[in-house]
């Protein structure tokens, strides 16, 4: 498995093509046994690898990315095919006319466009249990969920198939899937990455974000997609208490004590209250931006998520007001503490992967949903609109289990530091999965 | 937790009692040696007052509460810094068209704490931030019993006799020994008698209440000796009105703007409205009795008796506005949980709910009922 940096720095030095590494990830994705993959976009990535080629040979840079293969979660404008959004409801809406403005910034990096990727209908969901599409298998127990709602795209890279994918995150759907599959992910500040001609669910929260195989990967898609070098410190870490702490796995304590031993632990006030507030927006949010089609065929929504939008599209204006109010309050009111930290250190998921047989999950001493509460860590954060990256503990022969970064809007480089710190003295790291499809990367 | 008063929309009983006893002053004055004996049990009841206060002060409902800096901040500015600009502004503007002693009288109640009980038992009514309320008053009442004597030494330039006219050591001595030393005593007992009287309020209200009449009564005695009633007419009374309806206005007003300007929840705003916009009859009538000459205090608190009944009655009248506003406001933001009620609901914005998703909607709706009552603490 080799990384994005890799790739492009022997495409860019002419050491191997860029249509060698696009035809070997394509036989790859066409022996996806884990449901990651909904269309693989053969002709695409041979064109856009043999264009990158072109340009090396005419001795150009063809940028950063150069012939580096990746996919994006089904919610991506791709030009010329339907955006699915995870949902049959779309299977044949008009194709799109142009690219998404995070796929165009990665083409102009020399990246190459190979697959879509499965998701929970509508991105409403940590689980990616698709009625459609099928229900993505986790690379490191097949038995197991891979988390959503980008669990496609969390799932490919764990399993070595592409260096890199993009996800969407609007409570958890990067963080929550890459804790569960053992990769990297960044769910960035919120409205700091280009969402132009990607699918909405709850305009409140929503962000795109790269899942990698390492921290410099990631960082490099992400100053792609930004457009901007991400530079930074992480020199005042924390850890997130109460709330936080009350249902997480053991081995994420410890490793939290164990990377910061003398960090301060803070508490915020109300972090349940956040995370209903949360639960709230989201549901009336996606409950109306869907009602059109609630109203004209509601059979035709995946079961999995029809109620939950039916219920949302119900929630009063004046309950939505009330959950907004409280966030802005919220967000006035932690600002001083979070001001006094680069760093805050908290789990990305309450448990590892649950099985798929009983997708439930232990929350407060009662089982609940999966689908609705493995984002209990990670919907607080989005609520404050953070930036946070999951890192994978680096624990072989174990499932997989991340923590989340969280940071301060335009603080990611301190984010990326400390992430590379973890990685450097063996705290995070990806261990792969054993007995998995891998690419034949060349 | 204590059981709160209900809003009061007629006149306050107490202060009928206030007004019976100004009467009885008025046709019956304490003269001559009785008059002494009256003074001096008025002393002792005003140190009564004061220990009273004290040992009912929790200084663990102010750390409770005390995060909330910015909002204090507001409340403490209104109180300290609105309300004394307002009150010097007046007194400027009306000297000589006036009696200098009523104007001081106005100019008083514009630099005392703010109430403690009355404040926070309107925010409740008002369904505002309660534990907010109960701490910023609680702060402004113990800053008080500091600051006001220090205020009054610094603004009040009145032919008091003495007491009262710039600052004086004389009155340090008496606020010292009639306010702070019971004030600091009873606080320090709290520990040994704080249960008692949190559990005996109903008892100890006579107590506290029977103090403040008869310093009313002992001051009005004085006043009326003094000619009050040939200085003071209804005209006088009328215009004391008229101007507690000005400064309650223009410091209500004032906090209504600041509280949007900065940004204030609602549940704050309240707190900053009724907290930042009360004078407290408790302390005022006390602190008068141990910083005047006892031949003034009787018109030094006629304003501040005034402007009480007004505020219980403006205020009595907004908290029940923002409660049926709450109400209405949490009856438009509850979730439907019946299948009637969901079908209603989702007839109502266009939406046909399929009998086979009606318990999977009912389910999510009580997911989303559960995390409104997270939300709503």
């Amino acid at each position: 498995v080799r990384s994005a940096l890799d790739i492009a720095a022997d495409v860019r030095a002419g050491r191997i093509s860029a249509v060698q590494v696009a035809e070997a990830t394509l036989a790859a994705l066409a022996r996806d046994d884990l449901v990651a993959v909904t269309r693989v976009l053969a002709d695409r990535a041979r064109q856009e690898a043999a264009a990158v080629d072109a340009v090396v040979a005419a001795g150009g840079d063809p940028g950063p990315l150069a012939g580096v293969p990746y996919g994006v979660k089904d919610l991506f404008d791709v030009a010329g095919l339907p955006t699915h959004a995870g949902s049959a409801l779309y299977a044949d809406a008009l194709p799109a006319t142009v690219d998404a403005e995070a796929i165009r910034r990665l083409r102009a990096a020399g990246a190459v466009l190979t697959c879509t990727l499965n998701m929970d209908e509508f991105a409403y969901g940590f689980a990616t249990i698709n009625a459609t599409y099928g229900t993505t298998r986790n690379p490191h127990d097949r038995d197991r969920l891979a988390g959503g709602s980008s669990g496609g795209s969390a799932a490919i890279v764990a399993a070595g198939v592409l260096p890199f994918a993009l996800g969407s995150d609007t409570n958890g759907s990067i963080r929550v899937p890459a804790s569960l599959t053992g990769v990297y992910g960044l769910k960035p500040a919120h409205g700091s990455l280009p969402m132009a001609g990607v699918f909405p669910f709850a305009d409140s929260f929503d962000d795109i974000g790269p899942f990698a195989r390492s921290a410099a990967d990631l960082k490099l898609v992400c100053e792609v997609l930004g457009g901007a070098a991400i530079d930074g410190l992480g020199l005042r870490v924390a850890i997130l208490g109460g709330r936080f702490r009350d249902n997480a796995d053991p081995a994420a304590l410890a490793a939290m004590a164990e990377i910061a031993p003398d960090a301060p632990v803070i508490e915020l006030p109300d972090i349940a209250r956040a995370r209903s507030a949360a639960f709230i927006i989201t549901a009336s949010e996606g409950g109306s931006f869907h009602r059109a089609a609630l109203a004209r065929d509601p059979m035709a929504f995946d079961p999995a998520t029809r109620d939950r939008f039916l219920a949302g599209a119900l929630v009063p204006r004046a309950l939505y007001d009330e959950a907004q109010a409280f966030r802005a309050a919220f967000k006035a009111r932690t600002a001083g503490t979070l001001e006094e930290y680069d760093v805050l250190l908290a789990p990305a998921t309450p448990t590892t992967a649950p099985q798929i047989a009983d997708p439930r999950i232990l929350i407060d001493g009662a089982l609940s949903p999966a689908r609705a509460d493995l984002g209990i860590h990670t919907q607080p954060i989005s609520f404050l609109g953070l930036p946070a990256l999951a890192v994978p503990l680096l624990r072989p022969g174990k499932l997989p289990l991340g923590l989340q970064l969280i940071g301060k809007p335009g603080g990611e480089g301190a984010l990326f530091a400390f992430a590379g710190m973890l990685e450097e003295t063996g705290v995070a790291g990806v261990s792969p999965p054993l007995g998995v499809l891998q690419g034949e990367m060349v | 937790m204590a059981k709160l008063p209900k809003p009061s929309f007629s006149i306050d009983p107490f202060l009928l009692c206030l007004i019976a006893v100004v009467t009885a002053a008025s046709l019956l004055p304490v003269r001559g040696v009785a008059a002494a004996w009256v003074d001096g049990l008025a002393d002792v009841a005003i140190a009564l007052l004061f220990f009273l206060h004290g040992a009912k002060l929790s200084r663990a409902a102010i750390v409770q509460g005390i995060g909330n800096w910015r909002l204090h901040g507001l409340v403490f500015a209104s109180t300290y810094v609105l309300f004394p600009a307002v009150g010097l502004a007046l007194v400027a503007g009306l000297r000589g068209w006036a009696n200098p002693l009523l104007l001081s009288g106005l100019l008083y109640l514009t630099l005392l704490p703010s109430t403690v009980q009355s404040s926070i038992a309107f925010t409740a009514i008002a369904r505002g931030n309660v534990a907010a309320a109960v701490c910023s008053a609680s702060l402004s009442n113990l800053v008080g019993i500091f600051l006001t004597p220090l205020l009054v030494a610094l603004f009040l330039q009145v032919d008091t006799g003495g007491a009262g006219g710039g600052f004086s050591w004389h009155s340090v001595g008496t606020i010292a020994l009639q306010l702070l030393a019971p004030f600091l005593a009873g606080h320090f007992l709290r520990p040994l008698i704080g249960g008692f009287i949190d559990r005996n309020k109903k008892i100890l209200m006579p107590v506290d209440r029977g103090s403040i009449l008869l310093v009313v009564y002992s001051a009005f005695s004085a006043a009326v000796v003094n000619g009050i009633w040939t200085r003071v007419g209804a005209g006088d009374l009328l215009m004391l009105l008229v101007l507690s309806a000005l400064v309650l206005a223009v410091v209500m007003g004032v906090n209504v703007l600041a509280a949007r300007a900065a940004g204030l929840p609602r549940e704050d705003g309240i707190v900053l409205l009724f907290c930042g916009s009360k004078k407290s009859l408790v302390s005022g009538v006390p602190m008068a009795g141990a910083l005047f000459a006892p031949a003034h205090v009787g018109l030094i608190v006629l304003p501040l008796m005034i402007f009480h009944q007004l505020q219980l009655f403006l205020c009595a009248v907004l908290a029940g506005r923002f409660q049926r506003e709450a109400i209405a406001a949490e009856a438009s933001a509850t979730l439907p949980r019946t299948e009637a009620g969901i079908a209603a609901a989702a007839a109502a914005v266009g939406v046909a709910i399929p009998e086979a998703c009606m318990p999977g909607v009912v389910a999510n709706m009580a997911l989303l009922d559960k995390h409104a009552g997270n939300l709503r603490g």
